[in-house]
């Protein structure tokens, strides 16, 4: 076949679609260079490639580069241990707020332990004082607020350990108010001495220690006002309690 | 403006030369920048042949292994790496089909596709944007029996003996829808390569 002959067979061969003795007679004229045929099978060549670029764009995963370059031996490491960096990375911060916040709480628990326990050990050494100056060989009881409702208690006196007031009945002083304590002059014209603050529990139960040496023969008695909570220097109300410091006194 | 399209074919195709210098030196870098510059239209192209993404990638790495391990009879100054490149994606992913689908295989195309030394003197920049929407204007030109025939050569690989059992047409109606078609698309790409 000459060439005229094959001119409508070219884009049938570029597609793949062109039979025999047609296809081979193509194949013959390629093979042996014919200019005719080759400038002819070029152009069908691009009409079949043009066909192949029109089809709707789609991107492929990235894994695909990497995969095909890793074929022929070029090795993205830097690329390749990125993902497994930054997920490291991720996880590291992830621990370290995690923990960090772990480390937190632990500290906040140990801190409220801490003063729970330390409360604790005061607690226990102001009963561990009580008792003893309840216990001591020179301690004197005396009662007081017997014939009114409100409130009573004892006072526990010891000349050289100081005095235990615990007492009941006694409601909680409002908000910037306190109890004061006062130790009552035997001398008329002596002003009562300030003896300490306090608070009452929310039962109305109180349990005071003064510490130190009272000197039974100047100091007749014990007292407690309603005070502001910073304190004043002289009793401003009508005693709540009167305890007098030894029995012979009352 | 009319200068524009053909400067940047120029340079497309001065850029592909350089480019197939330097797969010639095997220099793997090379092969990263053909990837970047071809690999998402090969992607599209076996993708809607083969129509499974997964599959589509494996035949996308054979694609390239293929242009890297022929490109040594490739005429670097003459050559159109371009269509080469379509050519053999469009062939991998054909004999995956008809390997699937236990049909013979052409093996006249594969021959083809071996030799790139055929794929020379082509247009430059054949695979731009702009020609895409000029063969897509030309298609539509086509009517539903042409573009039906010309599809099923082209993304499915199947004769027009195939066709005609697949459209249940006889052998003859389907040649002449086939002939009719490529003589629409070879006038109408004639048309458009002299018009630009």
């Amino acid at each position: 076949m000459n060439c005229t002959e094959l001119r409508d067979h070219y884009e049938l061969y570029a597609l793949g679609l062109a039979e025999d003795p047609e296809r081979a007679e193509i194949r013959a004229h390629l093979d042996r260079g014919c200019e005719v045929c080759m400038a002819e099978m070029k152009r069908a060549r691009e009409m079949a490639a043009l066909l192949g670029g029109s089809s709707a764009s789609v991107a492929p995963s990235p894994k695909l580069r990497r995969r095909i370059l890793a074929s022929v031996g070029v090795e993205q490491r830097a690329f390749g241990w990125t993902p497994f960096l930054a997920g490291s990375t991720i996880m590291c911060l992830a621990a370290a707020f995690y923990f960090g916040g772990r480390e937190w709480d632990f500290s906040r628990e140990v801190l409220k332990l801490r003063e729970e326990s330390r409360a604790q050990i005061i607690e226990l050494t102001r009963l561990n004082e009580a008792f003893a100056l309840m216990n001591g060989a020179d301690t004197t009881v005396t009662t007081f607020g017997e014939k009114t409702p409100k409130p009573k208690g004892r006072l526990f006196y010891n000349p050289s350990m100081g005095a235990l007031l615990i007492a009941s009945n006694l409601p909680q002083a409002p908000t910037g108010k306190a109890y004061e304590l006062w130790l009552i002059p035997k001398a008329k014209s002596a002003s009562p001495v300030r003896a300490g603050m306090f608070q009452s529990q929310s039962d109305g139960t109180v349990m005071h220690m003064m510490h130190g040496p009272i000197d039974a023969n100047t100091t007749a008695a014990v007292a407690v006002t309603m005070e502001v909570d910073t304190g004043v220097d002289a009793p401003t109300g009508t005693p709540m309690i009167v305890a007098p410091l030894a029995p012979s006194l009352q | 403006m009319l200068l524009l399209p053909i400067l940047l074919a120029f340079r497309a195709a001065e850029a592909d030369a350089a480019l197939v210098v330097r797969l010639q030196r095997r220099e793997p870098q090379a092969l990263a920048e053909l990837y970047d510059r071809y690999g998402r239209i090969a992607y599209s192209l076996i993708l809607r042949i083969v129509r499974d993404t997964g599959i589509a990638e494996d035949l996308v790495q054979e694609t390239f292994l293929r242009i890297w391990n022929r490109v040594q009879a490739f005429d670097a100054q003459r050559g159109a790496v371009g269509p080469w490149l379509l050519a053999v994606a469009r062939n991998r992913a054909i004999d995956y089909l008809r390997s699937a689908a236990g049909r013979e295989r052409n093996s006249v195309e594969f021959e083809e596709t071996d030799r790139p030394s055929l794929y020379t003197d082509m247009e430059p920049g054949i695979l731009a944007s702009d020609k895409a929407r000029v063969v897509k204007a030309a298609i539509e030109k086509l009517s539903a029996q042409q573009r039906q025939v010309i599809e099923l050569a082209y993304f499915e690989g199947l004769s027009q003996s195939e066709m005609a059992a697949r459209m249940g047409q006889p052998l003859g109606t389907v040649k002449t829808w086939v002939r009719a078609a490529l003589k629409t698309l070879r006038d109408e790409l004639g048309a458009q390569a002299v018009s630009a």
